[in-house]
């Protein structure tokens, strides 16, 4: 009977652990899940005053001018632009020093290497920000001699620093999980280091490096701190990248503060949020249906 | 007739890190013949199989001495590239270990690193190289789908196919039907006995049995010396070392 009573206690303990896990990982959906209602309650008014189409692809931004004009197309291009122009930076830089640390590195520099990419993904944005106000920006304004030195090519400088570290370990855990075998096989078929390299070990692990790539654009895309400084903030379509731009976060960060509770422009601003969020939810799922499919086939045709 | 011996090994040492795994090891294998290597675990028959084609030159802080020749040159010369050394031998490994590419693509993997560019000589060599690993009837109508939807027998083959491609004059192999069933393991044994018309192969194996089917000649090992070399049948019906009797009628250790 005591035996017993003993295992029930046992029992209703594991059952407590088990809820108590359950709540806190249901807290996160909870709070995502409110955070989204809030986001949409916030923003979809602005469609009573202007159609979708308007907002998305109007290629003016006057949202304090009367009356205001909420196209955010501008926004949009500048987000993009700098992403695009970040990524053409940071994937090749970040894809190669994955592949040097994890192949061919020298145990000593690799430790190295791998920490000061650590510490390049803890630099604080508004640092990062303020280098590049400080010091790219000024720089780039002498040597090309432009009316500014804060436009895309500085944010997207600042940007990739930013992305760098994100792509770099992702695709370098990639590298590392190839395995042994094949390495081994492609060696023995009588392939170099380099051969074996470029194609056995960074085709199987296509997979993870293009999800690292994928999120490394997210990160840039949703990147406040660094465009608000460095990008300009003017809302217009670039025309070159020495053209200073407003993407969708610096703008919002920006103006939230001056835009009048529940106003068009508070609306528009998230709406310009959703926007966002839809984009960097796509990076998302694509880089989800990526290193799924990758892992059905083993990149069977590559 | 004067036997042809394409492989040698003189007085081989072989260190990992302060660790002697082989000692003293020399030993002659003849062209176009079955060699077995057999003997209990960890006792280096891995490690000699994988100093004849230079793949211990992957591990840091392994150490060769002596000589190994192949067709009278020492491949452990200062001037020897490693890769002319595996592209004349080729290596089959216990587990099978196709690249994650298409049947097609792991065929034709060595040969356009050897710079064959010339798309009907490729396509004439896949379809060779299978009909010899006797694979190209399975695959014939699925070249282009992953090698890694193959069953682990057709993988294996498809492995001696891919080195047969490279056109090597010795096939090592590493246990290589250790990880499989009994029909493929069949399979496997005859597609041995066929291609020693054309190669050398070496062949570490725990199935006595095995070693005794398919080899000429047999080397037992144990803890990292040759303890005797000889005629297969020699070995399995009156071998001179006790030793050797007492492992191979089970009665080791
Ligand atoms: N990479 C390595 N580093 C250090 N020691 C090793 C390494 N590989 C093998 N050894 C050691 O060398 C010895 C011989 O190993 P080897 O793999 O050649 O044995 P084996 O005869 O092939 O055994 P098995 O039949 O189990 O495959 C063993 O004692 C093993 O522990
Ligand atoms: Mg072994």
């Amino acid at each position: 009977m005591k035996n017993r009573k003993h295992s029930l206690t046992k029992h209703t303990k594991e059952i407590a652990i088990r809820n108590l896990f359950g709540f806190f990982a249901f807290l996160s959906v909870l709070l995502f899940g409110l955070i989204l209602v809030f986001l949409f309650r916030e923003g979809l008014p602005l469609f009573k005053q202007i159609s979708v189409t308007d907002f998305l692809f109007g290629t003016a931004w006057y949202p304090t001018y009367e009356p205001p004009e909420y196209g955010i197309w501008p926004l949009i291009v500048g987000s993009l632009a700098v992403t695009f122009f970040a990524c053409l930076i940071a994937v090749p830089l970040g894809i190669l020093s994955a592949v040097y640390i994890a192949e061919i590195a020298p145990g000593g520099i690799k430790e190295i290497l791998k920490s000061v990419i650590e510490l390049l993904a803890g630099l604080p944005s508004v640092v990062l920000g303020f280098f590049g106000m400080v010091i790219v920006g000024p720089w780039l304004q002498e040597t090309f001699d432009l009316p500014t030195g804060l436009n895309i090519m500085n944010a997207a400088v600042m940007l990739a620093i930013m992305a760098i570290p994100t792509i770099s370990s992702i695709s370098e855990d990639a590298l590392y999980a190839v395995p042994r075998e094949f390495k081994e096989a492609s060696y023995a078929l009588g392939a170099t280091k380099y051969e074996t390299i470029i194609r056995v070990i960074i085709p199987a692990a296509l997979s993870g490096i293009s999800t690292a790539v994928i999120l490394g654009m997210a990160r840039a895309i949703g990147e406040t701190m660094v465009v608000l400084m460095v990008a300009g903030g003017a809302a217009a379509i670039p025309e070159s990248i020495f053209d200073a731009v407003r993407p969708m976060t610096a703008s919002i960060a920006a103006e939230m503060g001056e835009a009048p509770f529940r106003s068009g422009h508070y609306h528009a601003l998230f709406a310009t949020g959703i926007v966002l969020f839809v984009i960097t939810l796509a990076f998302n799922l694509i880089a989800d249906y990526i290193s799924n499919r990758f892992r059905e086939t083993g990149s069977g045709t590559l | 007739m004067e036997k042809d011996f394409i492989v040698r090994t003189k007085n081989v040492d072989f260190f990992y890190g302060a660790f002697r795994a082989l000692s003293d090891v020399t030993v002659d294998f003849e062209k176009n013949k079955v060699t077995a290597l057999i003997g209990p675990s960890g006792c280096g028959k891995s490690t000699l199989l994988r100093l004849l084609n230079r793949m211990n030159d992957l591990i840091d802080g392994t150490r060769v001495e002596g000589e190994i020749l192949l067709e009278g040159r020492n491949i452990y010369a200062p001037d020897v590239d490693p890769v002319e050394i595996r592209q004349r031998i080729g290596m089959v490994f216990q587990k099978p270990n196709p690249f994650p590419k298409s049947i097609y693509n792991n065929i034709t993997y060595a040969p356009k690193l050897s710079g064959i560019v010339d798309s009907e000589e490729i396509e004439a060599l896949v379809e060779e190289s299978l009909r010899q690993a006797v694979l190209w009837d399975e695959v014939k109508d699925i070249l282009t789908k992953s090698a890694m939807t193959l069953s682990g027998g057709q993988q294996q083959r498809l492995c001696i196919a891919r080195a047969l491609a490279m056109k090597p004059d010795v096939i090592l192999m590493d246990e290589p039907s250790s990880a499989l069933d009994p029909i493929s393991t069949a399979k496997i044994e005859e597609l041995i006995d066929t291609l020693k018309k054309h190669y050398t192969i070496i062949i570490v194996t725990h199935n006595m049995q095995q070693a005794a089917r398919i080899s000429e000649y047999t080397g037992f090992f144990y803890l990292g010396k040759l303890i005797e070399f000889n005629a297969t049948e020699k070995i399995f019906t009156n071998p001179d070392v006790k030793q050797t009797e007492d492992y191979i009628t089970g009665r080791f250790g």
